[in-house]
């Protein structure tokens, strides 16, 4: 059996691209488990789905702790401790990363074990889709070359999950289009199904009781949101070129998450631990003094705080 | 004519923030930026009473983007919540336990989901009883938390996850969107009003406007929605500024049940507002169903052709 976990940001596609790893299996024959979990249906909040692929019925089931192939959709989850993406990865996992850098540039920089390997999906969905958007076709596709999968099954699987989304026919084209491109450009490890883990009795743990004052979390905090940045949620980030700016508060005032704030002369100043990158800034200025930049890696989003 | 007094000019926004970043909401969300530019009326001084819903992701733990104070309810009973920690205070401040000047205003948070459909019991009970408090509804026209499914909010030829576009229902959602304004409105509370986030200097006046009146004062913020919308988040402005324009969502206020629109729109026609959404794009795609955009288009003509008299 081969177990994949797929890990990326909610409206990523993550879910959708392990869908397409199932259905793409089943159609050759395979039997093909998938699932995701997530928190709540949040643009942004850290999501995992897992795909399981075997030639014999598949009596696991749940979250994939001893993953075969990590796909990751979005390098600024891994040092995320709620997206748990470094879970259960060992030396001969296969690690991909959808990253604008090398894999021995991730190497250099992270404490990733693991076969890594990586392409810029984001990058390839641009050029060729023109806007931002899911890119769960391609991580689908990516994931089935490593695990051996043939260009034709993942063509029909990727028509079957994304009909079912309800996109039309032109987009669903496209998407298998640039996706095979992907199968194509991605250097591949092989993927190793490991040993399979013992399971022993799960032991039952009784909670115990505790009375509404003691059992109901309490915030003694104010405004302590802060603390948590939201910053790596952006592909794009704002960017000010301060000549064109009018000053005219716009981008202060449309803000959701309130991270512009208007500087003495009427500049805006973005905070960028916090922006999520929506976009709407970049949108709603008139004098197109705000334009989107492509979010670069650096070194700053492997270290884990 | 309607004229804003406090609110002229775009430079009069409150420059604080009292809902601070950091929070899990979608990147675009349109509802955090209704109750962001709310706050800046509002203050610090307020217990939100946060029925589940989208905004449950405003205060996880062990965060919360308030100065001030927040309860979390059930979906159904946050204005019994309310009820609750306004009597609370009065109780407290009457027997000189509390400072009067450390009086805090009460406001309910609530989704569509629960505005329209399990909290309006509880609603109708608040505003019958009198209960001095704020609501503020964030509506995305659908149970956005748990994945977009129908609400009585859904307007007609929406597809959601529980009102998919097949044969038998090609326009996807069959019913039109409850009028939980009138509704409100028929119980008499003193202050209701529609608000949208494109329109930032109508809204702070809405609630400049409402601090006067003692008792029930309703706000219903239309929250563009780019996850269950389907549109790219950075066009929530874009796409709050079309429901308006449309007359889709018309801007109004009613004091003591005088309904008068805030904002007379040049209408434009529906279709554009629609084209904007992949909630929508079924209306268009594979092939056009002019029945349901027309469906649509008349019963904005009708509601603007009663306004006009």
């Amino acid at each position: 059996m081969i177990a994949v976990r797929f890990h990326g940001r909610g409206g990523q596609g993550a879910k959708t691209a392990s869908r397409i790893l199932g259905t793409a299996a089943f159609l050759e024959g395979f039997v093909a488990q998938d699932s995701p979990i997530y928190g709540a249906e949040r643009r942004g909040a850290p999501v995992a789905a897992y795909t399981r692929i075997a030639r014999e019925p598949i009596r696991e089931r749940g979250l994939i702790v001893h993953p075969d192939l990590v796909v990751v959709a979005d390098a600024s989850l891994i040092p995320d401790p709620a997206a748990r993406v470094l879970e259960g990865i060992d030396e001969r996992t296969v690690v991909f990363i959808n990253s604008q850098m090398t894999s021995e540039q991730v190497h250099a920089q992270s404490f990733l074990p693991g076969r890594l390997t990586t392409l810029d999906l984001t990058d390839i969905a641009l050029q060729q889709f023109g806007k931002r958007g899911a890119i769960s076709a391609l991580l689908g596709a990516v994931a089935g070359r490593f695990v051996g999968l043939r260009q034709e099954s993942i063509r029909e699987a990727i028509a079957q999950e994304l009909a079912d989304l309800g996109l039309s026919a032109s987009v669903i084209e496209q998407n298998q289009d640039v996706a095979l491109q992907c199968y194509d450009a991605v250097s591949t490890v092989s993927v190793v199904a490991g040993a399979p883990q013992p399971v022993g009795p799960a032991k039952l743990q009784t909670p115990i009781y505790e009375p509404p004052s003691r059992g109901t979390a309490r915030i003694s905090a104010a405004a302590n949101s802060v603390l948590r940045e939201t910053g790596g949620w952006r592909t794009f980030r704002p960017v000010l070129l301060p000549d064109k700016c009018n000053g005219c508060w716009l981008c202060f005032g449309y803000c959701p998450d309130g991270v512009i704030s208007m500087s003495k002369d009427d500049k805006p100043v973005i905070d960028y631990d916090h922006c999520k990158g929506c976009q709407i800034c970049v949108h709603e200025c008139p004098t197109d003094a705000l334009v989107a930049e492509r979010e670069k890696e650096g070194g700053v989003a492997w270290t884990a705080r | 004519m309607w004229q804003r007094e406090t609110f002229k000019k775009i430079k009069q926004i409150p420059r604080e923030e009292h809902v601070l970043p950091g929070t899990s909401l979608c990147a675009g969300c349109g509802g955090l930026e209704s109750l962001r530019l709310a706050a800046k009326v509002l203050g610090d001084d307020v217990v939100y009473v946060n029925a589940a819903g989208c905004f449950t992701m405003l205060a996880t733990y062990p965060f919360t983007p308030f100065k001030g104070s927040w309860l979390y309810t059930t979906m159904a009973s946050a204005p019994a919540g309310a009820q609750g920690v306004r009597d609370a205070l009065d109780v407290l401040i009457a027997k000189g336990r509390l400072p009067r000047n450390e009086n805090l205003k009460v406001v309910v948070l609530g989704g569509d989901g629960s505005t329209y459909d399990m909290a309006l019991s509880s609603t109708s009970g608040a505003i019958y009883r009198g209960l001095d408090f704020y609501y503020f509804c964030y509506d995305n026209e659908a149970y956005g938390n748990t994945g977009m499914q129908l609400s009585a909010a859904t307007p007609y030829g929406a597809r959601t996850s529980t009102s998919p576009c097949s044969l038998q229902h090609p326009s996807a959602s069959m019913q039109d969107k409850k009028d939980i304004f009138e509704i409100w409105r028929a119980h008499k509370p003193p202050y209701i009003a529609t608000v949208a986030p494109r329109y930032p200097l109508d809204l702070e006046e809405k609630f400049a406007r409402a601090v006067k009146f003692t008792g029930p004062k309703l706000f219903l913020a239309l929250s563009a929605c780019p996850t269950g919308w389907l549109y790219d988040p950075g066009e929530t402005p874009e796409v709050a500024k079309l429901a308006v324009e449309t007359g889709l969502w018309p801007l109004k206020e009613a004091i003591n049940g005088a309904v008068i629109h805030t904002y007379i729109p040049k209408r434009k026609p529906v279709e554009d507002y629609l084209r904007l959404q992949g909630r929508f794009r079924h209306l268009f795609e594979p092939t056009r169903q002019d029945e349901a955009i027309r469906h649509i288009q008349e019963r904005v003509d009708t509601y603007w052709k009663l306004v006009s008299g």
